[in-house]
C-alpha cells in the first residue's frame, strides 16, 4: 500500500500538438459548428411558429441563399484567384474572380437581408413573437461567419 | 493486447451510450420513441472521414481540401445530433428529462467514435485487416 500514488503523474502527457498543423482542423471544424448551429437555429423557429401569419415561410430564401453562397466562396481556392495553382479549373483565373465576386455579394446581401427581415418584418410592424426573425438574422450571421472561417481559417501552404 | 482492451473499453462506451438513448426513449412518463433517429446520425458520422482517408493518399502534406470537408460535414452531423433532441424537447415532443438523457447518450457515443479513429486509425495503410 505504501507509494501507490507514486506511479501516478501529473502533466505528463506527451502530447506534442503542433497547433500549427491543426491550424486547417481547428478552421474547418469552427466553420461546421457554425455553419450547422444557423441552420438548426432555422429549424427550431420553424417548428415553433409553423404558422405564415408568425413566421412568413418566405424568409427562408435568405438562409437559403446565404448557403449558396457560402458553397461558392469555398468552392474556388485562394490559389486558383491569385492565379499560381497548377491547373487553370473550368473557368480561369477571371472566371474565378468573378465566382467569387458574385459569391460575397450574395453572402453580404444575405446577412443585410436577414437584418432587413428582423427590423422591417419583425420590429416595426410590432409582432408578438419576434423570436423567427432573430432566428432569421442569428441563422444568416452563422452562416456567414461559418464560410468566412472556412475560407480564411485554412491556410493553403502545404510545407509550413 | 493493448488493441484488445482497447476495443473492448470502446465497446463498453458504445453500449453506455446506447444505453443512455434507450433510457431516454423509455424512462420520462411515457414511451416516445422519436430519439431513436439519432441512430442515424451515430451510423452516418464516421462515412465522411473514412471516405476522405480512402479516396486521398497524401498524408505527408498539411492541408488537404477533402480531409477538411469531411471534417466539416462530420461536425454538421454531431452538431445536428445535439440540436434534433433539443428541438424535439421544445416542440414538446419529448420532455426535458429524455432530452438531457439523449445528450448525454450522445456524448458518450460520440466519444467512443473519436477514441475508435485515435486508436484504431492512425497508421499508415489504412486497411481493414489491423489485427
Amino acid at each position: 500500500m505504501s507509494g501507490f500514488l507514486d506511479g501516478i503523474r501529473c502533466g505528463d502527457c506527451e502530447c506534442n500538438v503542433d497547433w500549427g498543423e491543426r491550424r486547417n482542423t481547428i478552421a474547418s471544424i469552427a466553420a461546421g459548428v457554425l455553419f450547422f448551429t444557423g441552420w438548426w437555429i432555422i429549424i427550431d423557429a420553424a417548428v415553433k411558429y409553423p404558422d405564415q401569419g408568425q413566421f412568413h415561410h418566405a424568409y427562408h430564401t435568405c438562409g437559403v441563399i446565404a448557403t449558396v453562397a457560402f458553397l461558392m466562396i469555398n468552392a474556388v481556392s485562394n490559389g486558383q484567384v491569385r492565379g499560381d495553382s497548377y491547373s487553370e479549373g473550368c473557368l480561369g483565373q477571371t472566371g474565378a474572380r468573378v465566382w467569387l465576386f458574385i459569391g460575397f455579394m450574395l453572402a453580404f446581401g444575405s446577412l443585410i437581408a436577414s437584418m432587413w427581415i428582423l427590423f422591417g418584418g419583425f420590429v416595426v410592424p410590432q409582432k408578438p413573437a419576434v423570436y423567427p426573425g432573430i432566428a432569421v438574422f442569428f441563422q444568416n450571421a452563422f452562416i456567414f461567419f461559418g464560410g468566412l472561417v472556412f475560407k480564411f481559417g485554412r491556410t493553403e501552404d502545404l510545407w509550413q | 493486447m493493448a488493441g484488445i482492451k482497447a476495443l473492448i473499453s470502446l465497446s463498453f462506451g458504445g453500449a453506455i451510450g446506447l444505453m443512455f438513448l434507450m433510457l431516454g426513449c423509455t424512462l420520462p412518463v411515457s414511451d416516445k420513441y422519436w430519439p431513436l433517429f439519432l441512430l442515424f446520425f451515430y451510423v452516418l458520422s464516421p462515412i465522411p472521414y473514412c471516405i476522405s482517408r480512402r479516396v486521398v493518399d497524401d498524408t505527408d502534406s498539411a492541408s488537404n481540401a477533402c480531409k477538411e470537408l469531411a471534417i466539416f460535414f462530420t461536425t454538421g452531423i454531431v452538431i445536428s445530433a445535439f440540436g434534433l433532441p433539443i428541438v424535439f424537447a421544445r416542440a414538446e415532443v419529448i420532455a426535458w428529462g429524455a432530452c438531457a438523457l439523449v445528450l448525454t447518450g450522445n456524448v458518450v457515443i460520440f466519444g467512443t467514435i473519436l477514441g475508435f479513429f485515435l486508436v484504431f486509425g492512425s497508421n499508415d495503410d489504412f486497411s481493414w485487416q489491423q489485427w
